[in-house]
C-alpha cells in the first residue's frame, strides 16, 4: 500500500495531489457516463465535457506547478476538443439524419460491471509498476490508464458508429491524461502534434462515418455481418 | 454558566431528531410542491398528521400476531437509538456514543426495516407483501455500496467510528479534496437517495401500488401504530442525512463544548443543513424521470462504481 502512516491510514495528499486527482477522477466517470448514454447526442456532449475536464487539468497543473506553456496546451485543447471537433461530429450527424438510441449489446447494469472490472485491472496493473512523477500523483496515471481501457469497451459494446468514434476520440483523452502525467514537461510542439494527430482521426472516422452511412443508410453496425457474401 | 451534563446532551441528540424529523419532511413537501407549481401542505403539516393518527382507532387483520403491533413500536425504538451513536450535536464522543460503531447503526437501521417488513408479512395483504418483499431484494442490492463506504472510511481512519471520520474532515482542506471523500460521499448521497424513496424508481409520497416500496409496507396498520411507522420512516430520512451531513459533507457547526447555547445552535445548524440538503434532493427528485422498477440495477450499479473507485484509489496512493 502506498504512502501508510504507522496506525495504517492512508494518508491524505497535498490539497494539490487531491485536486488533481479528483480532477482526473471526473474524466473517468465521463467516461462512464458515455458508456450509460443511450443517446448519441448524449454522447457528444458528454466528449465535449471530458475535453473541456482534461484541459482543465492541464490549467490546474500549469497553474500549481508553474509551467506556463501548459496554459498553451489547456486553451489549444479546449478549443480543438470541446468545441471543434464535437460541433464537427454533430454536424455530420445532422446530416445523417438518423438517431440511434441504446446500441449496447449488454445492459447498462453488465455494461458498467465489466467495465469496472476493466478499469480495476488497469488501476492496478499501473500502480504495480510504480512510476512517479514529479508533477502528478500516481494515481492520475492509474486513472488514465483506466479511461483507456473503459473506451476500449465503450467502442467494443456499441454497435454504431457514432459511438464507436466517440469511443476513440475519448481513448485520445485518455492519452493526453497520461501524457500530462508522465510527460508534463515535454516540449509544448510535441504535444500539439498529438493534438493534431486527432484532427487526423477526425477525418477518417468522418470519412468512415459518411461512407457507412451512404451504403447501409443507418448508423449501425449490427447490418454490417449480413453484407457478408 | 456552566455546560450542560452529557447525558442530557446525549437525550438531547434523540430529542432534536425526533422532532426535527417531521419539520424538515414537511419542509421538503412544501419545496417539492412549489417546484410542482402546486401551493403545497404548510410545513408544520407532518405535526398536524402524527397529532390525527395518533387520535384514531388502531385495528389489526385477523389472524396477525403480536409482532404486527410490536414491530412499529421496536422499529421507532431503533431509529431513535441510532442518533445516541452518531454526531448529532457534537464534535466529541457523548458517553454511549462508542457502543456501536459505523455498522452498529447500520444493523439498528437494518433491523427496523426487517422487522416492518415481517409485519406486512404477516397482514396477509398482497400489496403490503409485494412492498416488504421488493424492499429486503433492493436493499440486498444497495448493501455492497454501504460496504465499500465504510471500507473508505476505515482506511482513512483506521477505525470505523463516525466521530473519527467527522474529526478527520474537519481537520483541513486535503482531506476533504481528496478522491476517495469525495467519491464515497457521492456513493452515500445515492444510497440515501433510494433509502428515502425519492430516486430512481419510487414517489415517497406515493399512492400507486405498482411503484411503491416502503410505503407499501405499512398498508395495513392504522391509528397509532401507523402514525409511529410514519413518523419512523421521517426519523430514518434525518438520521441518513445527518450521518451524511456531520459525517461526510459538512461536519461543521457543531458544538465542540457544553454550553448549553451551543448546543442549541448545533441543533439549529443541523436542521438548516438538513433543510439545504432536503431541497437539493427536492430538486434532484423533479429533475428526473422515474425508472422503470427493473433499471434499479443500473442505479445501484452507478453507486456502486463511485464506492469502488474510492477504495481504488486509496489502495493506489494519492486517493
Amino acid at each position: 500500500m502506498h504512502a501508510t502512516g504507522t496506525t495504517g491510514v492512508v494518508m491524505a495528499p497535498s490539497v494539490f495531489e487531491g485536486t488533481a486527482s479528483t480532477v482526473a477522477m471526473i474524466v473517468l466517470l465521463l467516461e462512464f457516463l458515455m458508456l450509460r448514454s443511450a443517446l448519441l447526442r448524449a454522447q457528444i456532449r458528454l466528449y465535449a465535457a471530458q475535453s473541456a475536464v482534461v484541459s482543465i487539468l492541464a490549467a490546474v497543473i500549469a497553474h500549481g506547478r508553474s509551467l506556463p506553456e501548459l496554459y498553451v496546451l489547456a486553451v489549444l485543447s479546449f478549443a480543438l476538443k470541446a468545441v471543434l471537433v464535437p460541433w464537427v461530429i454533430s454536424r455530420m450527424m445532422r446530416d445523417s439524419a438518423t438517431e440511434i438510441a441504446g446500441s449496447g449489446a449488454l445492459g447498462v447494469a453488465s455494461e458498467v460491471i465489466v467495465s469496472i472490472g476493466v478499469a480495476t485491472f488497469g488501476f492496478f496493473a499501473v500502480g504495480a509498476l510504480h512510476i512517479h512523477s514529479t508533477v502528478l500523483p500516481s494515481a492520475a496515471l492509474s486513472l488514465a490508464v483506466a479511461v483507456v481501457l473503459v473506451s476500449f469497451v465503450l467502442m467494443i459494446v456499441r454497435r454504431d458508429v457514432i459511438s464507436q468514434s466517440i469511443g476513440f476520440f475519448s481513448l485520445e483523452n485518455g492519452v493526453s491524461l497520461a501524457s500530462l502525467v508522465v510527460a508534463a514537461g515535454m516540449p509544448l510542439i510535441l504535444e500539439v502534434a498529438f493534438l493534431f494527430d486527432l484532427l487526423v482521426a477526425v477525418v477518417v472516422f468522418g470519412i468512415l462515418m459518411r461512407t457507412h452511412h451512404r451504403h447501409v443508410s443507418s448508423l449501425s453496425t449490427a447490418d454490417l455481418t449480413s453484407l457478408r457474401g | 454558566m456552566t455546560g450542560l451534563p452529557l447525558p442530557a446532551i446525549q437525550a438531547g441528540q434523540v430529542l432534536t431528531v425526533g422532532l426535527g424529523a417531521p419539520l424538515v419532511s414537511g419542509a421538503i413537501a412544501t419545496v417539492e410542491a412549489r417546484l410542482q407549481g402546486r401551493r403545497g401542505p404548510r410545513v408544520l403539516q407532518p405535526f398536524y398528521d402524527l397529532h390525527k393518527m395518533f387520535g384514531k382507532e388502531s385495528l389489526a387483520p385477523t389472524g396477525s400476531g403480536v409482532l404486527f403491533l410490536a414491530a412499529p413500536v421496536i422499529a421507532i425504538a431503533c431509529y431513535l437509538s441510532v442518533p445516541l451513536l452518531i454526531p448529532v450535536l457534537t464534535t466529541y464522543p457523548l458517553p454511549l456514543a462508542t457502543m456501536g460503531d459505523i455498522l452498529g447503526g447500520g444493523f439498528l437501521l437494518s433491523f427496523a426495516s426487517f422487522l416492518v417488513a415481517v409485519a406486512a408479512t404477516e397482514t396477509g395483504d398482497p400489496y403490503a407483501q409485494l412492498g416488504a418483499s421488493r424492499a429486503k431484494t433492493f436493499g440486498a442490492i444497495t448493501e455492497p455500496v454501504l460496504l465499500m463506504v465504510f471500507f473508505t472510511v476505515a482506511a482513512i481512519t483506521a477505525t470505523d467510528l463516525p466521530y473519527a471520520l467527522g474529526e478527520t474532515v474537519r481537520s483541513g482542506p486535503a482531506q476533504v479534496v481528496r478522491p476517495a471523500h469525495l467519491l464515497a460521499t457521492g456513493a452515500l448521497l445515492m444510497v440515501i437517495l433510494y433509502e428515502t424513496a425519492r430516486i430512481p424508481i419510487e414517489t415517497h409520497t406515493g399512492t400507486n401500488e405498482l411503484g411503491m416500496i416502503e410505503t407499501a409496507r405499512p398498508f395495513e396498520h392504522s391509528g397509532p401504530y401507523l402514525a409511529l411507522l410514519h413518523w419512523g420512516s421521517m426519523i430514518k430520512q434525518l438520521v441518513l442525512f445527518t450521518i451524511l451531513l456531520n459525517i461526510f459533507a459538512a461536519p461543521w457547526g457543531m458544538a465542540s463544548g457544553t454550553h448549553p447555547l451551543a448546543v442549541a445552535g448545533a441543533a439549529g445548524a443541523l436542521i438548516g443543513k438538513s433543510l439545504v440538503l432536503g431541497v437539493l434532493i427536492a430538486g434532484l427528485d423533479n429533475a428526473f424521470a422515474k425508472l422503470r422498477l427493473f433499471k434499479i440495477t443500473e442505479f445501484a450499479a452507478a453507486a456502486f462504481l463511485l464506492a469502488i473507485f474510492a477504495v481504488c484509489t486509496l489502495f493506489l496512493g494519492g486517493g
